[in-house]
């Protein structure tokens, strides 16, 4: 089939079998930042936006992607440069594999997360194997403390 | 659209109902919601389907909306949706709470209720809430449309009553004034997991005094299940449902037909079932001091 989306702002288009993973389509576009880990769905290292919802994309199909406003860790200092800063700031990452997963997790929280225990509760589906989280939660309450202006942007 | 290369999967997009149920019409066609199951199978070789029609795109399956003394909640309204949704939150928290359980925040974000019900994975959530709670599918054909209760859709292990050209178009969900729930889920490994059992219980609670008790399992048996003798809590003073809740969680486990694999031994799930049979009828019933 041939997809039609958008992919971190701009047209994309791409003739794959509509049974490909959004993770296999991108990647295979040289959008590389999107690791693949688990691929069922459970590790969070393949996380996209599609239509400002957080996906696996390991299991989302092409197809459902089709007419989507998707957008990658590729995409963040752009959509999210207050994620981006938060992880930077707060060394929120390790090894790095699980960060483009976690930046764009965090990016796709609304303001009603706003407490450790809402944060942590919304990332438990992005594993890190070598944090321990801390910096993580903290590079996420640091984002979205920014998003509400409570941060002065550096 | 022009044919795929042979071997290659069709995706069609229908804009309506009537257009998904023809669609489905066709040899090897697979109906996909958010896609989080079909995704999975697919993804690991175990479904090859011929054509995947696509559901995303049907505005008809996207409302949610109360009316006629139930919530109607289309079928493609997502996991994510339920969980946030003031109204389904305060008249029905065993849904919300059962919506809000499962995987993770990815797939509670494209993972849909319709979805849910047609995979009919007898771990899943939904199902126990949705039959304590006494909901009915609205299921549309080549022959019409037609209304089931959760069990007689979900038949057996990963089995419903759908058609070939089937698709589950919205659940109905009664709201009850003064009615009571609550979804309770016993998961020992990661939050992320599927339960080792999931009990939902509701109830009508006026001067203290329990009617309309219903209690469903979910994890233990090749489908989620009613509790019938769930009944004998009804009726009984405020304050004194001890013996008889006892004597319900036992039957639960009586009921119960689990099998072995990594979230338990068949032995312990059955004992699972009884203590939290117990528990979702006691909170439901407010006897542990915390409002459902």
């Amino acid at each position: 089939m041939k997809l039609h989306a958008r992919v971190n702002g701009s047209p994309f288009v791409a003739e794959v079998p509509a049974t490909s993973s959004l993770l296999e389509v991108l990647r295979g576009a040289g959008l590389t930042g999107t690791k693949e880990g688990c691929r069922i769905g459970v590790c969070g290292v393949c996380t996209v936006l599609v239509d400002d919802r957080p996906v696996s994309s390991c299991l989302y199909l092409a197809g459902c992607a089709s007419e989507a406003d998707i957008w990658t860790v590729e995409g963040m200092a752009e959509r999210a440069p207050s994620v981006v800063d938060a992880f930077v700031e707060c060394e929120g990452m390790q090894c790095g594999i699980c960060t483009p997963g976690q930046i764009v997790a965090v990016a796709s929280m609304g303001p009603d997360v706003r407490d450790e225990n809402g944060v942590r509760r919304y990332l438990s589906g992005n594993l890190c194997r070598c944090t321990g989280y801390g910096t993580i939660v903290d590079a996420a309450l640091d984002a979205q403390a920014r998003r509400r202006g409570e941060v002065a942007p550096t | 659209m022009t044919d795929p290369p042979s071997g290659e999967a069709a995706f069609l997009v229908p804009g309506t109902v009537e257009a998904a149920v023809e669609a489905l019409g066709a040899a090897g066609a697979v109906a996909v919601a958010g896609g989080t199951s079909i995704g999975l199978l697919v993804g690991q070789g175990l479904l090859a389907p011929s054509v995947l029609v696509w559901l995303g795109r049907i505005p008809e399956l996207s409302v949610l909306e109360e009316g006629d003394g139930q919530m109607s909640i289309g079928a493609t309204t997502t996991l994510a949706t339920l969980a946030a949704h003031p109204r389904v939150r305060t008249a029905v928290p065993a849904l919300a709470d059962a919506a809000a359980s499962v995987g993770n925040t990815r797939v509670r974000a494209v993972a849909t209720i319709g979805g849910a019900l047609g995979h009919a994975d007898p771990r899943q959530d939904l199902p126990p809430a949705l039959l304590a709670l006494d909901a009915r599918v609205e299921v549309a054909g080549g022959r019409g449309r037609r209304h089931l209760a959760i069990d007689e859709l979900i038949d057996g292990f990963m089995s419903t009553d759908l058609g070939p050209d089937e698709v589950i178009t919205a659940v109905r969900v009664p709201l009850v004034d003064g009615r009571r729930s609550c979804y309770l889920r016993f998961t020992p490994g990661s939050a992320d997991d599927y339960p080792t059992v999931a009990v939902a219980a509701t109830a009508e609670v006026a001067d203290g005094v329990p009617t309309a008790v219903r209690l469903a399992i979910g994890g233990a048996g090749p489908a989620a299940y009613l509790v019938p003798e769930a009944e004998q809590v009804e009726g009984a003073p405020e304050g004194r449902w001890a013996a008889e809740v006892a004597e319900v969680a036992e039957a639960a486990a009586r009921r119960a037909d689990p099998v072995d694999d990594r979230l338990g031994s068949a032995a312990y799930k059955r004992r699972m079932v009884a203590v939290w049979a117990r528990r979702a009828l006691e909170r439901c019933l407010g006897a542990d001091g915390v409002q459902p």
